[in-house]
């Protein structure tokens, strides 16, 4: 066996520097390509996700081409399809302006009850203690769902005839609601402020000097400049049949070559592992608010569609139930009725038993179905979620709220199976 | 150079099979040297083709077909092997993997002469055969988890070998699980042929050794 040569003390510093110079080069570099680094990781994880399709695909004879243009083709349909639906049932102007109002009545009409003021001119307990915060809270709502003169005069115009009258019923009603919203902005002193406020025509403002007016094709053509790389790196890496893991390899030294092999079968593995078991988290959460819905009475149709967005959010830890919430609690605002299935629930507590029905949810996810589901895939600890899912947001904003918890499972994954695998091999 | 590494007990893996109550095979005394061309080394990396060192394949798929292993694959077979190898060169006197350390790869040998060692107690290493292209070595790893190796190879002047991870392995199985099965059962063939040939160079070999004592005119009793 030939003698080695021990490094001398000089090589090992000018190593260690070079390591040190390249990786303050490289986070510089990663830095500045920061707007980069959130559509391609985006484009990876979909492409990761779509693997085992075109794999599937591909055992049925199919070619790897033909096997993504098949999965781009029915992405773009659904995509198509989802949009037509949306267009179809997206509410007109005059149906807008008809959801406000409704809303709006509602709105003024529960906080009456809530604070007492419907029963007594002092209201009640609640009512003395927060009026002056909940005042200016009803007053941005108001401000928020109220008309402008052109709309209140759209809106006469389409639900009253020519003599001014009510065409039917439902337009007696919403000009009902109408007339008691401008008798509480009235009360308020919101409606003579408002229509003394003179409007600034836009062009009138003065724009900073050095600023460029963000109009939204600008804003359009910034986003795509940027979110094109996303399909571009889902594509060339649903394409790839292992040419990228094979030249990543050639530059691991051959002392490392088998532990990094293992470091990133590891990794493959947890990274499955999590997004299944998110994916399933996603459903089995959809599930448990559909049923909870329908059984408050909100229509099936509407149940399953609230209940899917709250679940597809879920993916941010704590925020599906959140939106849950919100969905459930703006459906019971605006719609005209719910016709509970339980006797106990009424028209008028259906919000609370909303509530106390979300966070039985929430808890029977905590304890019943994390814990099967996601088991010790990605089992972080609850304050390093809400400090990475911050973190996430202030340097990304949503997409870094998005990809936050997945990182950390990749980031704590290779760092576990490295301190393993070096020790394993006695390189650590 | 790497530091020692401890030695791995490669009795442990091999009480640890079930079933096997007792080994009656007896141990070779151990020797400082074993003969690379000895009945029990080539049983286990095999003989040492005569004419595959000629043969230099210009490429992975053209070098797979001289690979015993990997013989009865298909061109589509080798070409979609050869996306998932990783072609690895070794200096002179470089371990390629070392014993006691986990595997998680089989090699093939595609230039150059790979020495197998065996480390002992004392720390001095046993030449126990060398090998030449187009040898595969280090199969369990690539079938097996936890896999322990329980001798080193080092390259004998530069050497380039072919790697296949058992992770791209595992990928092949759910990708093309054909494939799979049929590299699989490969392997699994020659692990067992090798350990059948092993029983025969150490164990038939000596009873012959013993009828022909046996049969010896001069011990035969009139």
């Amino acid at each position: 066996m030939p003698p080695t040569r021990n490094p001398s003390a000089l090589e090992v510093v000018v190593k260690a520097l070079a390591v040190v110079a390249g990786a303050i080069l490289g986070i510089y570099l990663l830095w500045r390509v920061r707007g980069l680094v959130v559509p391609v990781v985006v484009g990876g994880l979909l492409a990761y996700i779509c693997g085992p399709l075109v794999a599937g695909l591909e055992r049925y004879r199919i070619t790897r081409g033909q096997a993504i243009g098949l999965l781009l083709l029915v992405f773009a349909s659904a995509a198509l399809g989802l949009a037509s639906l949306i267009r179809a049932g997206a509410p007109t102007e005059i149906e807008v302006l008809d959801l406000k109002t409704r809303a709006l009545r509602k709105v003024n009409d529960r906080y009456l009850r809530l604070m007492g003021l419907d029963s007594s001119p002092g209201g009640n307990r609640i009512y003395r203690l927060v009026h002056e915060d909940a005042a200016l809270v009803m007053d941005r709502a108001n401000r928020l769902l109220g008309m402008t003169p052109e709309e209140r005069a759209k809106f006469a115009r389409s639900h009253a005839g020519r003599n001014g009258r009510p065409t039917g019923p439902a337009d007696a009603a919403l000009l009902d609601d109408d007339r008691s919203n401008l008798e509480t902005l009235e009360r308020r002193g919101l409606a003579a402020a408002d229509s003394e406020r003179p409007e600034t025509p836009r062009s009138e403002v003065p724009a900073s000097p050095g600023t460029r007016e963000r109009t939204p094709l600008r804003l359009l053509a910034g986003i795509l400049s940027t979110w094109i790389v996303a399909p571009t790196v889902f594509f060339f890496l649903l394409r790839d049949t292992g040419e990228i893991k094979r030249s990543f390899m050639r530059l691991v030294p051959n002392r490392l070559f088998e532990p990094m092999l293992a470091v990133l079968e590891d990794l493959d593995r947890a990274l499955g592992s999590y997004l299944r078991g998110v994916f399933l988290e996603c459903c089995l959460l959809a599930l448990a608010l559909a049923l909870l819905f329908a059984v408050l009475g909100i229509p099936v149709l509407w149940a399953v569609a609230l209940a899917v967005v709250a679940g597809a959010t879920n993916v941010i830890p704590y925020v599906g139930s959140a939106v849950a919430l919100l969905l459930g609690l703006a459906y019971i605002v605006l719609a005209e009725t719910v016709h509970p299935l339980l006797p106990m629930v009424t028209a008028e507590n259906v919000a609370l038993w909303l509530v106390g029905g979300i966070l039985l949810v929430e808890l029977l996810k905590n304890i019943l179905i994390e814990p099967v589901v996601l088991g010790s895939a990605a089992k972080l600890h609850p304050l390093v979620v809400v400090l990475g899912v911050l973190g996430g947001g202030i340097l990304f904003g949503l997409p870094g709220v998005l990809l936050a918890i997945p990182t950390i499972t990749i980031v704590s994954a290779f760092a576990s199976s490295a301190s393993t695998q070096l020790k394993a091999y006695g390189l650590a | 150079m790497a530091k020692t590494p401890e030695v791995a007990e490669p009795a442990k893996i091999r009480l640890a099979l079930r079933g096997l109550r007792e080994i009656l095979l007896p141990r070779p005394e151990e020797k400082l040297s074993v003969d690379a061309a000895s009945d029990a080394s080539l049983a286990v990396f095999g003989p040492a083709p005569q004419t595959a060192a000629g043969k230099r394949g210009r490429d992975l798929v053209a070098f797979f077909q001289q690979v015993q292993l990997l013989e009865e694959l298909g061109e589509a077979d080798r070409k979609r092997l050869a996306q998932i190898a990783h072609e690895r060169t070794y200096r002179d006197g470089e371990y390629i993997y070392e014993q006691g350390r986990p595997g998680v790869a089989l090699f093939l040998l595609r230039s150059g002469i790979v020495e197998i060692l065996r480390r002992r107690d004392g720390g001095d290493e046993i030449l126990l055969a060398t090998l030449e292209p187009p040898a595969s070595f280090e199969e369990l790893a690539a079938m097996g988890c936890d896999v322990v190796r329980w001798t080193s190879a080092r390259a004998r002047g530069p050497a380039t070998v072919v790697a296949l991870g058992r992770p791209d392995i595992d990928v092949l199985s759910r990708t093309t699980p054909v494939l799979a099965n049929k590299l699989l059962r490969k392997l699994a063939e020659v692990t067992a042929r090798r350990l059948q040939l092993l029983v025969e160079a150490q164990f038939l070999n000596r009873t012959e050794q013993g009828a022909k004592d046996a049969a010896d005119p001069q011990s035969q009793r009139p």
